[in-house]
């Protein structure tokens, strides 16, 4: 699959020719930086009045690498696709090198990254649980009702007999992933 | 394995300081109706009217030792002064006879288990002959020692000595011990519903879902669950949703199994 890059990526991308290889590693490396901790406006200062170019350019410059490097990493797409996208660029081939060695050294740690971001569902985290024995209340003196109350994203409780339910629904949910048809889907589908 | 008490449960001072203006506002209101209409004390408003047991010591060197001292002092039954009268009314032929006296034991059992309060309770043929405000006391002690013996799971002897003490004849303690016998075990249940609890876990379903891609990352390809747990908190229900991986799945339900149940089985056993 390859990346179809749009005129305004391009046109942002274009100022990484006119610079060191030195300093496309560095923009490489300040890239990934912003990707795991959220960008820094200083660190743009910095590098445009060192190279004595406007802030915008140099801010423009790493953010089309960025979403170079997401883009690719998100579609998982390979290094023959890879070069073959950033061919259109028209680099010379040693920028073109730079930035397939990020890519393939960084990809799965970007897609992590991505996958982390917020859905809509609430995921399971961990389970905690602890078993009670409610002896006596207020209104009744002798008790023996055993319950068990458990944290998931709220402390809920329950009795031995609806547990004894939750645990063989479960067991039927797992088994489903193993019939014929869910293997078949799963082999399919890639 | 720890065991915990939960507040209702234990703290006695600290209901014990509200039980003392719940009790007089129930017998300023008993006192000062005339009307023929019979107050419905709420289960949970009568329980007030009796003292509460006073605790143990707190510092117990051996906790479970406290515990046996403060279940065991809880076990005899309490009566305050106006309900041993009103008990005793009752069983003077010469205010009720015996079927006032039968009709108002079943009067006092079916307004315990009855949803809603009923102004016309004492409302019945056979009553009227008695004095208003003497049938509502008796009414009240009646349904008080009823829901005391409940509460503390009281036998037949118990009850037998305890009614006899208040001048009872054999054949009313054979009437209202048969009809507390038929209206027990419905009677411990309501008793055990009142308390706060947390939401409860009637159900579980779920959904097998394959994840091929989302906004931000494509091929995914993986399976997911979607696990929706059915709760309930008195009387409203809600679903709680969330997703999990295969792997989360088993481990959740290896704690469920393995952990969890011997637990649980052993106290069955207990």
């Amino acid at each position: 699959m390859l990346l179809v890059l749009s005129e305004d990526h391009k046109e942002h991308l274009a100022f990484l020719p006119k610079v060191d290889a030195a300093v496309v590693r560095e923009f490489g490396r300040i890239a990934l930086e912003f990707l795991r901790r959220g960008s820094s406006p200083k660190i743009y200062e910095g590098a445009a009045r060192k190279l004595c170019v406007p802030v915008d350019m140099v801010q423009h410059g790493v953010e089309g690498l960025m979403f170079l490097m997401t883009e690719s990493s998100k579609h998982m797409i390979s290094e023959m696709d890879f070069l073959d996208s950033v061919l259109a660029l028209g680099f010379g081939d040693e920028l073109n090198q730079i930035l397939l060695q990020l890519y393939l050294q960084h990809h799965s740690q970007i897609r992590s990254i991505l996958s982390q971001l917020p859905s809509n569902l609430p995921a399971y985290h961990n389970l905690e649980w602890r078993l009670d024995v409610q002896l006596a209340s207020r209104s009744v003196c002798q008790q023996v009702i055993p319950m068990l109350t458990m944290r998931l994203s709220r402390v809920l409780q329950t009795d031995p007999s609806t547990l004894l339910h939750l645990i063989s629904t479960l067991e039927a949910a797992l088994s489903a992933i193993k019939t014929s048809h869910s293997r078949r889907v799963l082999r399919n589908i890639k | 394995m720890k065991l915990h008490f939960r507040p209702e449960s234990c703290s006695f001072s600290f209901l014990s300081g509200i039980t003392d203006d719940f009790s007089i506002f129930a017998s300023h209101s008993l006192c000062a109706c005339s009307t023929v209409s019979a107050p419905r004390l709420s289960p949970l408003l009568l329980l007030l009217h009796t003292p509460p047991p006073p605790l143990p010591h707190a510092t117990s060197a051996d906790p479970s030792r406290g515990l046996v001292s403060w279940v065991s002092l809880s076990r005899k039954m309490e009566l305050s002064e106006s309900v041993q009268r009103g008990l005793q009314s009752l069983a003077d032929p010469s205010s009720f006879d015996q079927s006032g006296f039968q009709v108002l034991t079943g009067v006092s059992f079916r307004s315990l288990l009855s949803s809603h309060g009923d102004p016309g309770v004492l409302d019945q043929p056979e009553l009227k002959q008695i004095d208003q405000i003497l049938l509502k006391q008796c009414h009240t002690a009646a349904i008080t020692f009823i829901l005391e013996a409940v509460r503390h799971n009281a036998d037949k002897s118990t009850i037998s000595s305890c009614l006899e003490e208040l001048t009872f004849s054999a054949e009313r303690v054979e009437i209202f011990y048969s009809a507390y016998e038929k209206h027990k075990k419905e009677l411990e249940r309501l008793l055990a519903s009142i308390g706060r609890r947390r939401p409860h876990v009637n159900d579980v379903s779920w959904r097998l879902q394959y994840h091929m891609k989302n906004s931000q990352v494509d091929k995914v390809n993986e399976p997911f669950y979607l696990i929706s747990l059915n709760t309930e908190n008195e009387g409203s229900s809600e679903d709680i949703n969330f997703t999990c991986t295969m792997e989360q799945l088993q481990v959740e339900e290896i704690i469920l199994f393995t952990v969890c149940l011997p637990a649980s089985n052993l106290l069955f056993r207990c």
